[in-house]
């Protein structure tokens, strides 16, 4: 970064969010439609029954309790990088972070949408929510999707925050070159941000606080999300290594999709000067270490399993493996700790092509890790006599494409209305490098 | 006791009924309908009216009490006082309110028009068209040449007919049956002199050995035997009966038999002659000695061996054998079921009679003088000797009621072709069957539910027909029919027939039985009551009978086959015990409630031993072509263990190309690959008597995989003890597992059950009620083949045995287990289902929002899903019970106990200021349950029959040790360790 200098910095970043050309509306158009699709399968689910789906009896849950434990993983990596990594001072966050966080919001907005499209009669969502009615009826707080509901909107509702905080002096700047409508908007985003060293002092330590805050949730959300399944006495879900198995298959499938999202990203946007290979390594480390957590768990499952002497955990497990759904179990396996261990190799993690190869790999991995642990215990519970097997069907496809394009929609509109990397915090960066005599 | 008592109907009788029921026939002078006891002064509406009547869905003529609402039929349960079935009912009586609201019925007259197309006309002008022709063939004088085919009717409805026809000079009165076991009929002249079937008492036999014999299932009076098993079945004083089940193919009957003989197709009659000629040798006949040595003299080129090279079994089987029936007193042999009557059906019914009368069972088992009615129908050998005459050009009019002989006479036959040269064909039917199609007038007839009318299923019992509703189309009762046609045509006829109405006939007739019963009451009373009771019975005067001479002209011939080449396998055919003979095809339930054993819904198939499929290159869900030297016919195939490798076997009931609906189009019909000649001794049809090559189309087509898994690895789910484990003094009490939480609180009551596994057959009768109950949906084969079938009750069957000694099949009916410590309760998030102070586990339809999470979470998987909100078609609708909601899309269900049930009898104890007592509950499966395997009542009232049930030494809980403390406790099945017997 030692072209970089603050007027270069102001300039590119801000660069990005001039009037986007032809192929941008081409690609948000695409996505539009993908959207509208997914939509208009919901809409033919809502108005026929969930009967269009391929859920059966025992399969009650399939593609879109997988999407949604998938899409809350991804929103995990956001807070990692931005909230832990700035409590542990880790330095090359800063030029990830912006889009990271983005990440979580968007995938929080799209996972949400997901336990709304499983339910049986989604026009009654509200009676999930803990509101005082006439007949003092309240939600089973025993219930762990009940936990769901408070652990992801209290998630949503830290992220949110706390992305708007990181915004606010970025939002200024751009505020500040802003006209007409654009102005009114980031304005009232600035929050009256004028850069003055009293603001700076209550805006360090709000965001410090909101980081040490959100902290906690990265680990707390995703074992709720576990415990949807571990709660249960399926066999396959049944156990207690799923919180930390599932925290860290969350923060596995995030960093895979950080990479998957910011290697186009930085090559599109001409950032490469702000997220240097550095950074791509870096994320690709963790996706070592998270990768090997992951792979212990699979072990450690089938360990305890065996070890138990459980006849339907050990039925469960063996199924799993050997089963209906095999094929989909060993691919997980492969795409997700196989994979990621490539990236011992420096070869393979300083190589863009592989970067973004094995990331989606992962990221495929992980969505088939949900699918598998799912499915696979469902279809092969307590009674054999009801052993079944679950197929998509075509309105479901739609629908996780949906999702997929819904993601990916928020963040292209994202990229253009809000600057993806902190023009902040790049600025101290530099600082920090000139002040410490780097060259 | 039966599930209601004259109480119930107490609190549940109001007149708000009898205005629809007496509105009835509108053409006619008002008739006194009376329900079941004298109905309260005033009307309630909501509360249900239960009539008594006579099921007319076979031959057995159980006695049913309808349960009727605001003129609405609604249910059918068995009627407790009836001799037959006494309160119990199987699944295809219980499917009668589906016939009287089947949506394909035939609502009005029709007319064939010139393109071959019906439409409908009024009854003025469909009587005139065939009063003119009539009147015609009258004034011609070849009125002789009008026949008619009416199923087994027996009363006024069968004296209308013959005289009817009598009116017309004729004499061809064809009273037909797809399964009327001349064999029997015929064995019974040769050996005892009785043209007649008699009435068997399983329930005093020690010892049953069926040969290919379908008694829980089909055969005769199914509902009577499968009580009657269950009696025998009941474990006391240290033993119980013993079942051993001869024949190439284990049926559903066969499944739960102690033992299987293998014996070849056709051969069962050399294990017969074999026994007898072991018996006797064991000196253990207790016949006199003319008579045993003529048998001996009859028997004794059936040495073991020779038994063994045409059989297949082995010598020291049949010597076991012969030595366990002796020592059976009394024992009982059965045959003459469709699936093992071959071209030497009656010499096996003779052979068969023999083992029952050297051991003295003639008498004590088998009573004649109460015979089946069954024996009044005409031979297959006469349906071929009409076909003639059809072909001849000599049947100038054909009526037809509630027939279908071109469904079920073979093709071969040429039914087909002939009816076609009847210039008149004229159908009383009230379904578009196959027959009634090539009618050219049709005067549908009322369901019998609408209906006059009465049936006597054997001697001695009289059973009662009477409308429970006003009938919902412009139909009309074929008796009534009858007679206003007779009066279009006028002279003779209408001399022969002077009734007003078919309802004065039959009061007319019913005043003989009045007078025969030598009844101090007058005659309205004793019809009142006989209306109330369902009808009059009599302790008819058994026979003794004796040995006839003619025995000694019985050739026991070998079977024959036609198709007898080395590579053809033997065909064996059964009844459905959802189908019967193909009537019950049309009905949604029977249609969606799957095979016991097969496990399959809405179609059939043919079963195949795997070895052989594999021989023959044929896997699971592949669709073969099935050939006889008489027709071909292309079906699924199903890899079915429990047959023998040389055999296969095909469901008869589906293969239907007309019957509406549910019926049309499914599967195929086998009865056409059997060839058309009539067996010698008894001019029955050989249902056992051709070889069929199989050959892979190629194609796949799978039935619907109701069964995950055909074993329960082990998993304490359908759990068996033997016998002599039994016998052992101690029986330890389940550990109980701690628990974190205290059991709840029940302060007044706590609803639980025990299901006996060793009573349950695998009938599938509980499926059938709870689906009539509880408003189940329907949801087709395509939603089945998902695994979204609606039942609350499901019938798991498990194929745990592995040789034929001991088959070892585990039926076992899964509801909701109603868990103490239920694992559906904490993981809903809206407190959609919860556990009440009764101990039921409830659910809250309004509430529940859809997670499915307490169905994921639910060991015993019997929570349902609402996938789609499921229609009914009109009128079927009206058959919805009004007391339970119909659940919309996006809804979790499950088995509440019929809560219904509960309430009307608690509000009613209320009412009268007294506790519930015990055994006055009964859910609809338990009301069902032909062999009383379900019992219900209060675990917290120790003197219960439940609680009794609940401590004996065979309790179990399904998967106990997951620690759910279910309220349902199921007792093991016992097996009988074989040699012991």
């Amino acid at each position: 970064m030692t072209q970089l200098t603050y007027s270069r910095v102001n300039r590119d970043l801000i660069k990005t969010m001039e009037p986007p050309k032809k192929n941008y509306y081409l690609t948000l158009a695409g996505l539009v439609v993908v959207v509208g699709t997914g939509l208009a399968a919901w809409l033919y689910q809502i108005s026929v029954g969930l009967g269009v789906s391929g859920l059966n009896h025992p399969v009650g849950w399939a593609v879109y309790i997988t999407n949604f434990v998938f899409w809350v993983g991804i929103a995990h990596s956001g807070t990692l990088i931005s909230a832990i990594l700035f409590l542990l001072r880790c330095k090359w966050r800063t030029s990830v972070y912006r889009a990271a966080e983005a990440m979580t919001v968007f995938a929080l907005m799209t996972a949400g949408l997901f336990p709304l499209i499983h339910l049986g009669r989604p026009w009654l969502f509200y009676w999930l929510l803990p509101y005082p009615d006439r007949g003092l009826l309240w939600p089973n707080f025993r219930s762990p999707l009940m936990w769901d509901v408070f652990a992801v909107s209290t998630y949503l509702t830290v992220s949110v925050m706390f992305f708007i905080t990181g915004l606010v002096p970025d939002v200024a700047a751009v505020r500040d070159k802003a006209t007409g409508l654009r102005k009114k908007i980031y304005s009232l985003l600035a929050q009256g941000w004028q850069g003055t060293d009293n603001q700076w002092r209550h805006y360090s330590s709000a965001y410090l606080f909101l980081a040490a805050f959100a902290t906690p949730l990265v680990i707390s959300v995703h074992s709720v999300v576990s415990w949807d399944f571990a709660m249960s006495i399926v066999p396959g879900w049944h156990s207690t290594i799923f919180a930390p198995y599932f925290v860290a298959g969350a923060i596995h499938s995030g960093l895979a999709m950080v990479l998957t999202i910011m290697i186009p990203l930085r090559k599109l946007m001409k950032l490469e000067d702000y997220v240097t290979g550095k950074h791509l390594e870096n994320l690709a480390k963790l996706i070592i270490v998270t990768g090997l957590i992951v792979g212990y768990s699979y072990i450690a499952e089938f360990f305890v399993a065996w070890y138990s002497q459980v006849p339907y955990e050990q039925a469960a497990f063996q199924y799993r493996a050997f089963g209906d759904y095999k094929v989909l179990f060993w691919f997980m396996v492969l795409f997700n700790t196989i994979a990621p261990l490539f990236f011992f190799a420096k070869k393979f993690r300083t190589s863009t092509f592989w970067l973004l190869a094995i990331a989606i790999m992962v990221n495929i991995g992980m969505w088939l890790e949900r699918f598998v642990i799912i499915v696979g215990s469902l279809a092969h519970e307590f009674m054999p006599f009801t052993w079944g097997l679950y197929r998509i069907r075509l309105p479901e496809v739609l629908i996780t494409i949906g999702g997929f394009g819904w993601f990916f929609l928020l963040f292209l509109i994202f990229v253009k209305i809000l600057p993806v990397v902190s023009i902040t915090e790049i600025k101290e960066e530099i600082r920090h490098e000139v002040e410490e005599g780097k060259p | 006791m039966g599930g209601i008592d004259r109480r119930d109907f107490l609190k549940v009788i109001g007149i708000g009924g009898a205005t629809a029921v007496l509105a009835g026939c509108s053409s006619q002078k008002p008739e006194n309908v009376i329900p079941y006891l004298v109905p309260p002064e005033n009307p309630h509406l909501g509360l249900s009216l239960w009539y008594a009547t006579t099921c007319r869905e076979c031959p057995a003529g159980c006695g049913l009490l309808v349960r009727t609402q605001d003129g609405r039929a609604l249910k059918v349960e068995g009627n407790p006082s009836h001799p037959v079935n006494q309160g119990r009912i199987c699944a295809r009586g219980q499917s009668s309110v589906q016939g009287l609201y089947n949506p394909d019925r035939i609502r009005q007259p029709l007319r064939r028009k010139g393109d071959g197309l019906f439409e409908p006309i009024d009854w003025v002008q469909a009587e005139k068209i065939v009063a003119e022709r009539l009147a015609a063939l009258l004034e011609k004088e070849t009125s002789s040449r009008v026949a008619c085919i009416t199923p087994l009717l027996t009363g006024t409805l069968d004296r209308l007919f013959d005289a009817w026809l009598a009116g017309l000079g004729s004499k061809l009165r064809y009273s037909y049956e797809a399964f009327s076991y001349e064999p029997l009929r015929a064995a019974n002249r040769l050996t005892f002199d009785q043209d007649a079937i008699p009435d068997y008492d399983l329930s005093q036999a020690q010892m049953i050995l069926s040969f290919g014999c379908d008694f829980l299932e089909t055969w005769v009076s199914p509902v009577s035997f499968s009580a009657q098993y269950a009696r025998m079945r009941t474990f006391r004083n240290g033993t119980m009966g013993t079942f051993v089940h001869v024949g190439p193919r284990l049926s559903m009957t066969g499944a739960n038999a102690d033992e299987w003989i293998p014996a070849k197709p056709g051969a069962d009659l050399y294990v017969a002659l074999g026994m007898v000629r072991e018996i006797l040798a064991q000196g253990s006949s207790p016949l006199p000695a003319a008579e045993r040595e003529m048998i001996a003299r009859l028997a004794a080129p059936y040495d073991p061996k020779t038994v063994e090279s045409r059989s297949e079994v082995p010598p020291a089987t049949l010597k076991r054998l012969a030595r366990q029936f002796a020592k059976a007193r009394p024992g009982l042999a059965l045959g003459g079921a469709v699936a093992s009557s071959g071209r030497n059906a009656t010499p096996t019914q003779v052979a068969i009679n023999l083992v029952n009368y050297v051991t003295g069972n003639v008498g004590r088992t088998v009573h004649f003088g109460s015979s089946s009615s069954l024996g009044r129908l005409s031979t297959y050998q006469d349906m071929l000797g009409l076909v003639e005459r059809m072909n001849r050009g000599e049947i100038e009019v054909l009526f037809l009621y509630q027939v279908n002989p071109l469904f079920t006479l073979p093709e071969s036959a040429g039914f087909r072709e002939a009816i076609k040269k009847v210039p008149m064909v004229v159908s009383l039917s009230s379904f578009p069957d196959e027959t009634t199609a090539q009618a050219h007038v049709v005067l549908p007839d009322h369901s019998p539910l609408e209906s006059w009318g009465d049936f006597s299923p054997r001697q001695g019992v009289h059973g009662l027909i009477q409308p429970v509703m006003k009938p919902l189309f412009d139909t009309k009762a074929a008796g009534d029919t009858l007679l206003s046609v007779a009066r279009h045509v006028g002279g003779k006829l209408v001399q022969a027939l002077p009734q007003e109405s078919f309802y004065e006939a039959l009061r007319g007739d019913w005043k003989k039985i009045y007078r025969a019963s030598a009844s101090a009451e007058d005659f309205e009373t004793f019809w009142e009551n006989a209306l109330r009771a369902g009808g009059v019975w009599s302790e008819p005067k058994k026979r003794g009978v004796r040995l006839s001479s003619q025995i000694a002209r019985v050739d026991f011939s070998e079977p024959s086959f036609d198709g007898d080449d080395p590579a053809a396998l033997a065909l064996t055919l059964y009844p459905s015990i959802n189908h019967f003979d193909g009537r019950g095809a049309n009905r949604p339930w029977l249609q969606e409630i799957p095979d016991p054993v097969i496990q399959a819904a809405w179609d059939n198939w043919v079963e195949i031993h795997p070895e052989t499929a594999k021989k023959l290159g044929i896997t699971s869900g592949d669709l073969v072509e099935v050939k006889s030297s008489h027709g071909r016919i292309e079906l699924p195939v199903y890899l079915y263990e429990w047959i023998r490798r040389d055999t296969v076997a095909i469901p008869i009931g589906q293969g239907h190309e007309e019957f509406g609906r549910y019926a049309k189009g499914r599967g195929a019909n086998p009865i056409r690959l059997l060839g058309p000649k009539a067996e010698g001794g008894s001019g029955g049809l050989p249902w056992l008597s051709v070889k069929v090559t199989m050959k892979n189309t190629g194609k796949r087509y799978l039935l619907t995989p109701v069964a995950g898994s055909n074993t329960q690895y082990g998993r304490p789910i359908s759990l068996a003890v033997s016998l002599s484990d039994l016998l052992k003094e101690e029986h330890p009490e389940s550990e109980a597992h701690p628990s974190m939480y205290a059991p709840h609180p029940h302060p007044k009551h706590r609803w639980g059950m025990t299901i006996d596994l060793n009573a349950c057959t695998g009938c599938s009768s509980c499926v059938a009620a709870c689906y009539a109950e509880n408003n189940l949906g329907i949801v087709g084969k395509e939603e089945m083949m998902r695994g979204r079938e609606t039942s609350w009750i499901r019938l798991e069957r498990f194929m745990e045995g592995r040789s034929p000694e001991n088959p070892d099949f585990r039926f076992s009916p899964m509801l909701c287990q109603h868990c103490d410590s239920a694992p559906c309760e904490p993981v809903c998030p809206v407190y959609a289902t919860y556990h009440t102070t009764e101990g039921l586990n409830a659910q809250i339809y309004n509430r529940c929002v859809g997670t499915r999470y307490c169905a994921n979470n639910c060991p015993y998987k019997v929570r349902r899903f609402n996938w789609f909100t499921y229609q009914w078609p009109e009128p079927l609708n009206l058959q919805l019970n009004p007391d339970v909601t119909v659940r919309e899309k996006g809804v979790m269900e499950k088995c509440t106990f019929c809560v219904q049930r509960i309430r009307r009898v608690e509000i009613k104890a209320q009412v009268e200021g007294r506790a519930v007592r015990d055994g006055e509950i009964q859910p609809a499966c338990a009301q069902a349950c032909p062999t009383e395997a379900i019992v219900f009542g209060d675990l917290n009232d120790a003197g219960s029959d439940v609680s009794k049930r609940a401590r004996d030494p065979r309790r179990y809980r399904a998967l106990e040790e997951i620690n759910t403390h279910p309220a349902i406790t199921y007792l093991k099945r016992i097996r009988v360790d074989s040699e012991e017997g």
